[in-house]
Order: structure tokens, then sequence, then C-alpha cells
């Protein structure tokens, strides 16, 4: 509320020049001798206003019904055919809406900071001092605005390419956006709360999906970062062994398969896991099985192999991160350990693990996360396989990012997926800002400075 | 006494190296798989028996040269493109967004780095179909460009790491450069670029590796434009169903291909990596 | 000097005027398979030469009859103008109204193809696209020196002289494509009312008689699931016949050389007696996408991709079965293993009539089987009914 008043007062106080500021942007900055300033804002007025005349308004004047006309058929005589005639998309009247909103918005803002630098300017012109030139302006951008110079570019894409298609897609989930209102053929239209509510009210098979998949989701995430963090950390300590030569070559054994592109590497450990693959030809040669084990079929035995197999994937990096810790922990710690009589198990327990705890907690953290959203693996091996007969479009392997994506790519079904995306953006975004900021608090931020 | 330690010490050692011996065959024996794969005469993607009857440089000769079907020369220049100005960008977005929540204290700091990490959450495919028609607006779908702008417009994302790194180095170092009138911008290009390699090279590493091994946003942008498509979206056709028995062996060859840049990358820049993961809290 | 400049200016302007009322420049984009590329370029310059009244330039796109409904519907404006799709997407694409009716020589169109492969491309009466191909069905390939004419009669046959011979019998199991031929064997019908809305009884008795089958051949020791495994397994090696369709044939044939024998699906045992299994039959449909700018050209060149002389030349380079008559009666088509196999299997095969969610829980269903022993098939069945008749 701080704003409005401040421009308010800002208004009233100034002369007419701030006044017609609030028409005709830039013009008080421009009578106040700020010229170049005030064509910039000028500009930028003109600009914004042809933007949302000429492209904008032909699609927020349709964002009420997101389009009422249909593509439409006609008897074109001379050709022979039923010429279409195109009728609103609905899925562009929701896009472009989204994207001139945000022109707005920032006109709005602009026109704001407009008023702020007119009232400013003419206060500096009443009282005598001298009114920044636009060069000595700019130059504030080097230093004391420097953040404004650093972050505007970043912003800008970021706004573009991720905030802008968020907001997209969070209003996707309030419409009926699926395979079969799909445009440019058909329209779709706002139905509201309709798709939470079939979810968790509406149809029992999705709502059972839902939290199977949340439930293994979970599971998996703490295996897969679990195990990965245990056996990496022993391979590292193995490696790291005193008596073991050549750690380079061993290290690099572990670093070649994890370099390999996962679509590749995934792909080919998956075709080995098949009836006919590698793996199940070696198990029955050495008649360790008569018949081929259903690694990727069989519910239980897919989620485990799953998990072995991110293992193979996972171990290589956690085992590169622990080397590096271990060789970076003061010697000093250990001379005094030594001094205090402290055996090679003490010693590890003592220094070696809290050290290690310690520097790779956030990491950590950040796997765990990374985890929950760990399309590759899953996507690679199994697809979400097995499929399950208690699941809606989902098997046993699904988790919530894949399904998402099954939902998305090959159902068509926007609307559902949307409104699933937006449970999940929920409960991964809850979870990791509570984690990292209280990550920050403990490895204080300002420790070292 | 010490004849007893030293064949102590050579059991432990011989036990530990046996160990080591059998996991890294685990480890390598899909890439081995993969390379022999790549030598193969035999066409299809199963044979009965685990090795080639027949070996053959041809999968690599005609990956090169049979541009008919699947043109993985112009694929992997595309790539190549793609992966240099997306890491050139990416890196400096990176940097200057973590230079700036380390180092710089502004109104409404901490909300801001709260809501650039969490958007990152936000599994990307989704939004991909917006960035898509944003894209086709402008004229640019299914262009190199645009794959350009898609990876690296998250850049702004990825800041953690690095600011974790920059927040490792000493803040006296920046007011001792004020002092001698250096501005904020003078500091980020001589005081704290020069003292982050680390997380330098790993921020350029990283952003360079996506564009060869993504193989899921390329799709939505190419679609069908098939002589813009990078190798890991090219490869990834080249197993699909129709293909897969007559292309498998090149596949493996393809593979191997792209694999050899990158494999050579992360030995030699391991220690970055480890720098990057850990936050500065080691130094390479 | 400047005079030169006018001179060559308005002489260069004629000379475009002279063209431009000559020929139109027509762009079209066509999409077809990996594989078939090179026959659709050939048959693509073919029909440019036949109509020099256009200039026209081609944009060929690798997309497949697999993916062909949801590369389109990802966004039809940049899809292509023409675009091949296997009939079990019509109703998807005419739903989308992604495609044009077929109007200009309708008649013609329908005389010169094969009853079902019209009927493959109608929906509700109207014809919604150019039939192309009518093998996209599937049936039994063997090794004939592991197998013989007799075996492959039966289901219990072909199992029992596999297992004999240490050898496997491959059928894709975790596929509603293929499982379902059990069903429609045993008089099960899936198929739409006249609202359009998915009916589908594979849960009734005689479902359940069929299921029963299915674990009973899946419990076999000769039995071998999944996709393709008749090559990947690999035929002439562990597996000594599977069911499959014609885009195996070539590499099957590789495989077997001499011994390549192709039949009929076989009988199977269900409730003690011998019956005949279903399948779908299909074929590959060229459309002509609704958001085309030059739609009646686009028309055109489907209509000659789809004529009898590309049909025949399609069979020649690509082996694929015709959907045209003419071509269809042709010697080298009936004498082809492969194709006469599945015409003999086209007497029991069934038009794919699924726009419910039928494929995902088939293969669950599948897999269930696959994976245990003993099921309640009864709720299974149920279940897989359930989410197929849902709205």
């Amino acid at each position: 509320m701080r704003l409005p008043r401040e421009l308010f007062r800002t208004v009233r106080s100034g002369n007419w020049s701030v006044k017609l500021s609030c028409l005709i942007m830039g013009f008080g900055c421009m009578a106040n001798g700020q010229v170049g300033k005030g064509l910039l804002y000028l500009a930028f007025q003109v600009l914004s206003i042809l933007f949302v005349i000429c492209f904008g308004w032909q699609y927020i004047s349709h964002f009420g019904t997101l389009g009422e006309n249909a593509q439409k058929k006609v008897w074109d005589e001379a050709a022979q055919i039923y010429r279409r005639v195109p009728g609103d998309n609905s899925m562009l009247i929701l896009l472009f809406s989204v994207l001139t909103f945000a022109v707005i918005l920032l006109a709005v803002w602009v026109w704001c900071m407009n008023i702020r630098s007119a009232g400013r300017a003419y206060r500096l012109r009443r009282e005598g001092k001298p009114v920044p030139s636009l060069r000595e302006e700019a130059k504030t951008l080097l230093d004391g605005r420097f953040h404004v110079t650093l972050l505007s570019a970043p912003m800008v894409s970021l706004v573009l390419f991720t905030v802008l298609p968020i907001i997209f897609m969070i209003l996707i989930a309030f419409t009926n956006f699926d395979s079969n209102h799909q445009p440019p053929g058909n329209l779709f239209t706002w139905t509201g709360l309709q798709n939470v509510t079939d979810i968790f009210l509406g149809s029992e098979l999705k709502t059972a999906t839902f939290r199977g998949i949340l439930l293994w989701t979970v599971v998996w995430a703490v295996f897969a970062t679990v195990t990965n963090y245990i056996f990496g950390m022993l391979l590292a300590l193995l490696i790291n062994h005193k008596y073991v030569k050549l750690k380079k070559m061993w290290r690099t054994w572990f670093i070649i398969p994890i370099a390999i592109p996962q679509f590749v590497s995934l792909l080919l450990v998956s075709r080995a896991l098949e009836p006919t693959g590698a793996i199940n030809v070696l198990l029955m040669e050495l008649h360790l099985t008569e018949t081929p084990l259903p690694f990727l079929t069989d519910p239980l035995l897919a989620r485990i192999t799953v998990i072995v197999i991110n293992m193979w994937i996972g171990i290589p990096y956690t085992m590169m991160t622990f080397s590096g810790v271990l060789m970076n922990i003061p010697e000093e710690l250990y001379e005094s350990a030594e001094i205090d009589g402290a055996g090679p198990v003490r010693r590890f327990l003592s220094i070696t693990l809290p050290y290690m705890i310690f520097v790779t907690t956030p990491a950590t953290i950040t796997t765990f996360v990374g985890n929950i959203n760990n399309f590759n693996v899953i996507y690679l091996l199994t697809a979400g396989g097995p499929a399950s007969l208690d699941y809606y479009q989902a098997g046993k392997t699904d988790l919530l990012v894949t399904w998402l994506y099954k939902l998305t790519v090959d159902q068509h079904d926007y609307a559902l997926a949307s409104t699933i995306g937006i449970f999940i953006f929920m409960i991964v975004s809850v979870c990791s800002l509570t984690v990292y900021n209280r990550s920050n608090a403990v490895r204080k931020e300002d420790m070292f400075q | 006494m010490k004849k007893h330690i030293s064949r102590r010490r050579l059991r432990v050692s011989i036990g530990l190296h046996t160990v080591l011996t059998v996991l890294s065959v685990l480890w390598m024996l899909p890439v081995f798989w993969l390379v022999v794969s790549s030598l193969r005469k035999e066409p299809g993607a199963y044979t009965p028996y685990l090795w080639p009857k027949e070996f053959t440089f041809d999968n690599y000769i005609r990956l090169f040269t049979d541009t008919t079907l699947f043109n993985f020369p112009r694929w992997f220049m595309n790539t190549l493109f793609v992966a240099c100005c997306s890491c050139l960008i990416t890196t400096i977005l990176t940097l200057m967004v973590a230079y700036v929540y380390s180092r710089l204290r502004f109104k409404s700091r901490r909300a801001i780095m709260n809501i650039t990490l969490v958007l990152g959450m936000f599994p990307g495919f989704m939004s991909m179909i917006a960035i898509y028609h944003f894209m086709k607006a402008i004229g640019l779908d299914q262009t190199l460009t645009a794959l350009i702008l898609v990876y690296s417009g998250g850049a702004a994302l990825n800041y953690y790491i690095a600011k974790g790194f920059f927040d490792t180095i000493p803040k006296s170092l920046d007011e001792a450069a004020t002092l001698d009138g250096a501005t904020k911008n003078t500091v980020f290009w001589r005081i704290i670029l020069p003292n982050s390699k680390p997380i330098v090279v790993n921020t350029a590493i990283n952003a360079f590796i996506a564009p060869w091994v993504d193989f899921i946003f390329v799709s939505v942008i190419m679609k069908d434009n098939y002589n813009n498509y990078t190798v890991a979206k090219g490869l990834y056709t080249m197993v699909d169903k129709a293909n897969i028995y007559h292309y498998y062996t090149v596949f493996c060859a393809g593979s191997v291909v792209v694999a050899i840049p990158i494999v050579l990358l992360f030995i030699r820049l391991q220690k970055y990596y480890v720098a990057g993961v850990t936050g500065g809290a080691t130094k390479g | 000097m400047k005079k030169a400049l006018s001179v060559f200016l308005s002489v260069l302007m004629l000379l475009s005027v002279c063209l431009a009322a000559q020929a139109d420049a027509v762009t079209l984009k066509v999409w077809d398979g990996q594989d078939d590329q090179e026959i659709l370029k050939e048959l693509c310059e073919a029909y440019a030469a036949a109509h020099p009244e256009n200039t026209y330039t081609f944009e060929y796109g690798v997309v497949g009859t697999a993916d062909a409904s949801a590369r389109y519907l990802e966004d039809p404006a940049a899809a292509a103008d023409v675009f091949v799709y296997p009939d079990d997407q019509l109703i998807r694409l005419v739903q989308a109204d992604a495609l044009y009716e077929v109007t200009r020589n309708h008649d013609e169109i329908v005389a010169a193809n094969s009853q079902g492969s019209v009927n493959a491309a109608s929906w509700q009466g109207t014809l919604y696209g150019y039939p192309e191909t009518s093998d996209n069905g599937y049936f039994l390939f063997y090794d004939k020196s592991v197998l013989t004419e007799e075996d492959v009669k039966t289901l219990d046959g072909i199992l029992a002289a596999a297992e004999k011979a240490g050898k496997k019998f491959n059928f894709d199991v975790a596929n509603g494509w293929y499982i379902a031929s059990f069903f429609i064997g045993n008089g099960c019908e899936i198929t739409l009312d006249e609202n359009g809305n998915q009916v589908c009884d594979f849960n009734n008795e005689k479902g359940l008689a069929a299921a029963e089958a299915v674990q009973a051949m899946c419990n076999h020791p000769a039995f071998l699931p999944g996709d393709q495994n008749i090559l990947t397994g690999t035929i002439g090696e562990n597996v000594c016949a599977g069911v499959c369709g014609t885009w195996v044939a070539d590499a099957v044939k590789e495989r077997l050389g001499d011994n390549y024998a192709a039949c009929k699906l076989p009988t199977f045992t269900c409730g003690g007696e011998q019956v005949q299994m279903g399948s779908f039959g299909g074929c590959k449909i060229l459309g002509v996408n609704t958001q085309s700018a030059n739609p009646v050209e686009a028309m055109q060149l489907a209509e000659f991709l789809t004529c009898e002389a590309s049909q025949l030349r399609r069979f020649e380079v690509r082996g694929y079965g015709p959907s045209n008559n003419a071509v269809a009666a042709g010697e080298a088509v009936a004498a082809d293993p492969a194709l006469a196999a599945l015409a003999a299997q086209s007497e029991y095969a069934i038009t794919q009539l699924i726009i419910g969610d039928f494929w995902t829980p088939a293969t669950a269903f599948g897999n269930e089987l696959i994976a245990n022993e003993q099921n309640d098939l009864q709720t299974l069945l149920d279940q897989w009914v359930a989410q197929t008749v849902a709205q």
C-alpha cells in the first residue's frame, strides 16, 4: 500500500508536468531536464500500447471464454471439398493472454516508476539541485545498482522461459484441455476446480493412482539417495585406502560409464534385462535359473531393479564427491588424533565420517530432490512399467514426473497433467525450501566471509 | 614382527584390489558391450551369443557417410554449435545471478532467491508446449536458435552451487578493492571470477554436456525437422521400433562417438566436478 | 546505365509474371516412416512430373504410423499436408477435426480399394482418407525345420513341438492388439455403439474362457513373451515361431532362409474345444490435413501416392500388402508367404473400433498373466473392461 500513497502524494505535490506524466509517460522527466530518460519512457509507452492493440487485444478479449467459434466446414463447389473456416484457438488465446497480461503488468510498473522519477526530477529542479543525466544514472548500474544490471538478463529469460509457461500450465489445470478438446479443431474452456475434484473425489481410480505413485516416488527417492550415499562413500574409502595402488586408474573405470549419455547406457541396460537380453541369457547358460527372470515385468522385481541400476548410475558420482572430500580433510586433525592414541576405527568415526557428512549434506539434499524428479532412469529403463490395472495410465515403477510425461505426451490429457503437476510442484517446493533454508541457517551463509 | 605386518599388508592389499577389480568389471561391462556391439558386423539389436562372429568398422563408416536417412555429421555439428552457444550464455548468466545473490544486498533478495529456487522444481517438459508456441510466434520454431534459448533460458535457476562457492571467497578481498575505488562491476570481473575457476569450469561443462544428452526438449522444439536434430534425438530415433533391427549397431557406433569427448572432459575435469558438488567446501 | 538497369528490371518482372501465370509454386509437406522415405521421395517426384501445371516443392518429415496422431496433435498447423496413419487412430483424428473428407473422386477410390480397407478408413459413413496398404495385421511366422504344417494348426501343437525341440514360441501378451485375438476368436466384442461409446465384453463368460487359455499359454515352458522377440529372441536359434506382422517379414526371412514360413493364426483350446484365433486387421491410410494451405493439391498427391501403380511399387520395394484390388489380385502378391498368411487370417479379422482406454490396461492385464501363474482372472477382466468403457 505504500507505493500508491507515495505516487498519489507525488502527483498532488508536483506541477503540471508531473501531473501530465500520468498520461504521457516521460513528460515530467523531459520537462525537468532529463530528456533522454523521458524519451525512453515515452518510447516504452508507445510500444506497449501498440503491442496490446495490435497483438494482445485479439487474445485477451476472448480470455473469459477461451474462444466461442469452433472451426467450421463449408462446402466449396468449385474444389469439391469441405473447406475449413478457422475458428478460435483456445490454447493460443490462453497463452498469449498470459503474455499480454504480463506486458500490461510490466507497463503499470514502469508507469509507477515514471511518476516517481518525474517527481524526483521536479523536486531536484525546484530545490535548485543538479538533475542527473541519463549517462550519470546509467553509471550507477555498474555499482550501486549493479544487481539490477546483472539480474535483468537472467530474469527476463526466466520470466519468458519459466514463469510465464508455468502460469500457463497452472491455468490449464482449470480448463478441460484434453484429447477431446484439442485446438485448433475443437475449443476448450474454463471448468473451475473440476480437475481437482475429479482426482481427489470423483474418480477412485485416479485417486488410487495418485496415492500409489506418490508413495512409490517417496520410497524411490529415499532408497535411491541412501543407497548411493552409503555405497558411494564405501567405494571412495576403498579406492582411497592407503594400500590401494593406481588410485587414479580405478577412479577412471567408474567414471567412464557415467560419462556415456544416459539414454544410451540405460537403453543398453534395459535391453540386457529383457527376457531374451544378455543378463538372462547369461543366467540361463550358467544354469542359475530355468526361465528368464522378469526383471522389468514383475512389479516388485522391477522396483528393485530400478533401484539397483540407479546405483550403477549414481555411485560413481558420490564416489567422486567423497574422494574429493577425503583428500581435503585437514591433515592436522588426524595428527592430533594420532597423538591422542586414537585407532583407525576411532579416527574414522570421529573425524572422517562427521567431516564427510557435514560437507556433503547440501549436495545430498539436492540429490534427493533430483531423485523425486528423476525422469531419465525410470523412463529409459522401464518406461514406468509394468503397467497396472489398479492405476490410470501408469505402471508400478512410474514416478509422478513420468506419469505426468505420459499424460501430456502420450495421452494429451493436459488438464489432468497440469493439476498433478501443480501438486508435485507444491510438495517438492515446500520440502526443498524448508530444507534449503534450514541448511543455509546451519551453514551460516556469511560464515566464511 | 616386521615381516608379519607386511604379510598382513599384502593380504589386505590383494583383497582390496580383488574387490575393486570385480566392481570395475561390473561397471565397465555395459561400456565394453557398447563398444563391442558398435564393431559387430551382424545387424540386429540382440544376438543369442555374446561375442560377435565378425568384427567390422563399417558401422562407423556408415554413420558418417550414409547420410540419406540419418544425417549424423550434420546432427553432430548442430549439437556442437548449440552446446558451445548455450555453454557460453548459461555460464555467464548463472555466474551473474550467483554473484548477485552472494555479494549484493538489496530489497527482497531472500524472496527472489527462494522463488528462483522453487521455479526450478517445476517439471521442465510441462512448460515446453508454451515455449514452443512463444517461439513459433516470433518465427523461431524448429530452429537451433530456439534450442539454444531453451537450454540457456533456465540458467538463473542453477545459481545455488555457484553461489555457495562465491560465499567462500573472503569478503575482505572485495572490501580492499572497493577501498581502492573499484566498482562492483570491477570486483565481479577482477576479484570474483579469477578466484572461481572450479565453479566456472563446472558450470560450463554441465551446460556444454546438456545438449548432448537431452532428447526430450529437442523433440518438442524440432518435431519433424530432421535437419536440425541433435545427436541425442537422432540416435534415439535410430532405435525406434522401425529402425532398431537395421540400425542398432550404427546406433552403438554413434553413441561411442558422442561418448568419447564427454568421457575425456569428465576424466580431465573431475576435480572441478567435486568442487561444484560441494559448493566450494573443498577446492579441487 | 540507369536505362539498362530499368530494362533489366522490367524484363525480370515480365519473366516472373509469365512464370507465375504458367505454374503455381506449391509446397507440400509429407510424413512417412523412416524406412519409407526413399520410396516416398520417388513417388512424390513421379507425382510432380505428372503434374507440370504446378511447380511442386516437397518437404519430407519422418513420422511413422505409430506416432502419427500424437505428432499431429502437438501442432496441427506445423504438421504435414499429407500424412500416413493407421486405421486405429482414425476416430481420434476425426474427433480433432484433423482430416479432410474424401470428396474428390470418392467413388473411384472406393471402387479401387478393398472393402475392408475402405471400411477401416471410414467413420460413420464418411471416408476420411486414402487406403495405402491393408497389411496392418498379424499372423504366424514359423521355422519349417522345427514345426510341421500340422503343428502350426493348433496352439497346443506349436507349444508341444517347440518344447520338444527346446525352443520357444513368442507371443506379445502384454499388448492389447495381439492379446485381443483370443477374445475375438472366442466371440467377444470390442466395438462402438451408435452413439460412439465404447463397447467391450471381454469380461463375460466367453472372455473368461479366453483369458484362461491365455493364462495356460503363459504358463507353458515353451512360451516367450515380449514385443518383437521373434526377432530379438531370435528366430532360427532360440525361437521357432511367433506372432507378428509384415514389418518383420524381411528380417525373419533373412534369418530363416529356406525354412521361412508363415500362415494364419492357429486355433487354441478353449473350454475343451478348438477355437480359431481372431485378430485385428487394419490398414495404413493417407490423410489430408485440414490445416493444409493447399488442400486440393494435397488430395491429388494423396490419391496419386495410393493409386494402383504406387501400391504396386510399394509392394515391390517394401513388400507392403496392397489395399488396391488390382494389385492384390496380382500373382506376385499371392506368392508372398507373409501376405498370403495375412490374407488367410483376414477372414477372422475385425476392424479396430477403439476410442476408450483399452491399451494401457491391456498391457497391465498381460503383465499380470506373465508375472503370476495363478490370477483371479475375472477381477482382472472386470478392471480392464471398466477402464476401457469408462467415459
